[in-house]
């Protein structure tokens, strides 16, 4: 490694050494020629042992598809390639500090190759990696997406129901308290009819304007304030309904099921039905009876599967 | 097993001229002795086959009007025993498997003397 | 400047045709799902004949990436989708419910990848069939009005050429359409159907 003098007693490689980002230098044949601290820090490999080999050689088996094409291109083509983070989580085996490789949890990367071409016989390769899991506004999307990180909001961003996360809370809650009290509580499950083919057909933007639509007219229909809509999965809904019984319960549900019919929503990929419809099932507690939450929810899980069953865009009650 | 010598007819279809004369002269180098027809679209190559049906056939997957695939299919149903190489920049997933089902090949564009010769292999030894 | 041959823009096309061919299988392998590009139409234009009426995009805003391309000739490519198109197409590539506001933390890096493959890939077919090698700047994705984006378009006193390519791109079954602007002077388009002179003489 040359150590050429940038300033006085400072060197080229103690400057790269210190950027916050990793550098690794290649041949026109791949092999590395470069490798500064940031990249040797994070992946756990020294520059001593990676010089003069290959990515792959270092790292057989560990490199992405999408990285080994877009580094072939690189070195054929020469022209420059990013792999953005938000197509491609972790190209390279890089990982956060401190290291602990066994658990396998790669840092999410955005990288950049770029050739860099001294004449026809002489070029080289510069990629460089930046760690994005460092974004704050990264935190925000993988929020929604890994439930074992606390969070603070409480409704869906898209549709501006209550979130699943509330749901859990505030079903245990309303179901002690209807244990406590002798009162009856029944509960929802709501599931759109064929949506993924709606999505399919419509595309997403689309679906998403569907379940705000869907959202709208079934909180509309919901008037006491204790009656709670959640979105509870990617086109399934649970509405808890506290002091409602069975006939209550399938009275409101059959409410719901006809509003979301009167949108008018078309959905030709509907397979029974030119617009779109929701399925429903309900389960109720009874007090004095033995159950508990889970029970209720699996009846109305069950009842849901038995609305499906019975040919969509219907309401189907099961005893818990 | 044919010979390099025989007679064949090779159909070439393609919107661009530009790809028609290119296959054309690469065909010609290998295979001096063939007779080359062309058509510019897939109407133009149905009219073609019904009047003079050849041993073998390209085809430009992406044409206006009738697309490659279509004119491919349509062509072996109704001559099944000839050979069809689709030429495509785009070659994805089981687009090759279903190709071989209607016995049919792809081959990558850019046309040229290495993709020509594999649409020889296809058309006299074959899979 | 000196129209185009049919011959010439024959093969401009089959060129660009390759091009979008391979950007749309690299695409595919990127995103998982199948993806396909086409050119149904190409345009060479003064840079005066340029305007916003003209590519129909008045009052819009635009998602752009750009790459500058240098070798035997300049090349300022880039790849024109209106902004709502563009959020549309990120989140056809990421495959999943995101809220807009998600979208568009990802909209620039990924716009900057999915221009990237679309140019690097045309502008790699030019060199592989006219037999030629050329650089590129790192892409760069920005959002503007239509009328500012395309303010760099007009008149320079050395790029007053415009190539303009209609491309339609479907992701997952979704049609989205773009444009590919290339801004060459007039010397460097000369040498551009130079070389695709020689590639059709060569034939």
């Amino acid at each position: 490694m040359n150590s050429a003098t940038f300033k006085n007693g400072l060197t080229w490689e103690q400057i790269l050494d210190a950027v916050n980002l990793g550098l690794i230098l290649l041949d026109n044949q791949g092999k590395i020629l470069l490798w500064n601290d940031w990249v040797a820090e994070h992946s756990g490999i020294t520059a001593k042992l990676a010089l003069t080999h290959s990515l792959e050689s270092l790292f057989p088996d560990e490199l992405s598809t999408s990285f080994k094409a877009a580094l072939r291109n690189a070195l054929q083509q020469r022209l420059p390639i990013v792999l953005s983070n938000a197509l491609h989580r972790s190209p390279l085996p890089l990982y956060s500090l401190p290291i602990k490789k066994d658990d396998g949890i790669r840092m999410n990367q955005s990288i950049a190759i770029s050739p860099i071409i001294v004449s026809d016989e002489e070029h080289y390769c510069l990629i460089h990696v930046t760690d994005n899991s460092i974004s704050i506004n990264r935190e925000r999307v993988l929020k929604t997406h890994t439930e074992r990180l606390s969070q603070e909001a409480t409704t869906d961003a898209l549709t501006g129901a209550y979130n699943r996360r509330f749901f859990n809370g505030r079903y245990e809650s309303e179901f002690g308290r209807a244990q406590r009290q002798n009162t009856e509580l029944s509960l929802l499950m709501i599931d759109l009819d064929y949506f993924k083919n709606y999505n399919d057909h419509y595309g997403h933007v689309a679906g998403d304007k569907a379940l705000i639509a869907v959202v709208d007219t079934l909180q509309k229909q919901l008037n006491r304030p204790t009656d709670i809509l959640v979105r509870y999965g990617g086109e399934e809904f649970a509405v808890i309904l506290p002091d409602t019984g069975r006939e209550g319960g399938q009275a409101i549900a059959e409410k719901l099921r006809e509003a979301v019919a009167n949108l008018n929503i078309p959905h030709e990929k509907s397979e029974i039905a030119d617009r779109v419809t929701v399925s429903i099932g309900i389960a109720t507690y009874q007090p004095g009876t033995p159950s508990n939450t889970t029970l209720v929810l699996e009846a109305a899980d069950a009842a849901l599967y038995a609305a499906k069953t019975a040919g969509r865009n219907c309401v189907r009650f099961q005893p818990a | 097993m044919p010979n390099a010598n025989d007679i064949k007819t090779l159909l070439v279809v393609d919107d661009s001229r530009v790809s028609r004369m290119i296959i054309r002269t690469c065909v010609l180098q290998e295979r001096p002795n063939w007779v080359i027809i062309e058509a510019s679209s897939g109407d133009e190559a149905l009219e073609i086959v019904d009047r003079d049906t050849p041993n073998y056939c390209t085809v430009d997957i992406n044409m206006p009007g009738m697309p490659g695939t279509d004119a491919a299919t349509k062509i072996l149903s109704k001559y099944p025993t000839t050979r069809i190489v689709i030429f495509s920049a785009n070659i994805q997933g089981n687009q090759q498997t279903s190709a071989s089902s209607i016995g049919a090949q792809f081959v990558s564009k850019p046309v040229t003397q290495k993709s020509v010769a594999q649409a020889l292999e296809f058309f006299e030894g074959g899979k | 400047m000196i129209a185009p041959s049919e011959m010439q823009l024959d093969a401009l096309t089959e060129v660009f045709n390759v091009g979008t061919g391979r950007a749309a299988s690299s695409l595919s392998e990127i995103i998982g799902d199948e993806v396909k590009l086409s050119v149904p139409r190409i345009q060479l234009l003064q840079a005066s004949e340029v305007n916003t009426e003209a590519l129909f995009l008045k009052n819009t805003r635009l998602g752009a990436v750009q790459q500058n391309f240098s070798g035997p000739f300049n090349i300022n490519a880039m790849l024109l989708f209106t902004e709502e198109r563009a959020l549309e197409i990120v989140r056809d590539m990421m495959g999943s419910q995101l809220s807009l506001s998600e979208l568009a933390e990802y909209e620039q890096e990924a716009m900057c990848e999915l221009g990237n493959v679309i140019l690097n890939a045309c502008l790699s077919a030019m060199s592989d069939m006219l037999k030629l090698s050329l650089n590129s700047s790192l892409p760069l994705y920005s959002v503007d009005s239509s009328e500012s984006i395309l303010s760099k378009v007009f008149p320079k006193e050395n790029q007053p050429v415009i190539l303009v390519l209609h491309i339609n791109l479907v992701i997952e079954k979704r049609r989205t359409q773009g444009y590919l602007v290339f801004l060459l002077s007039s010397a460097s388009l000369e040498n551009l159907f130079k070389h695709i002179d020689q590639f059709i003489s060569g034939i």
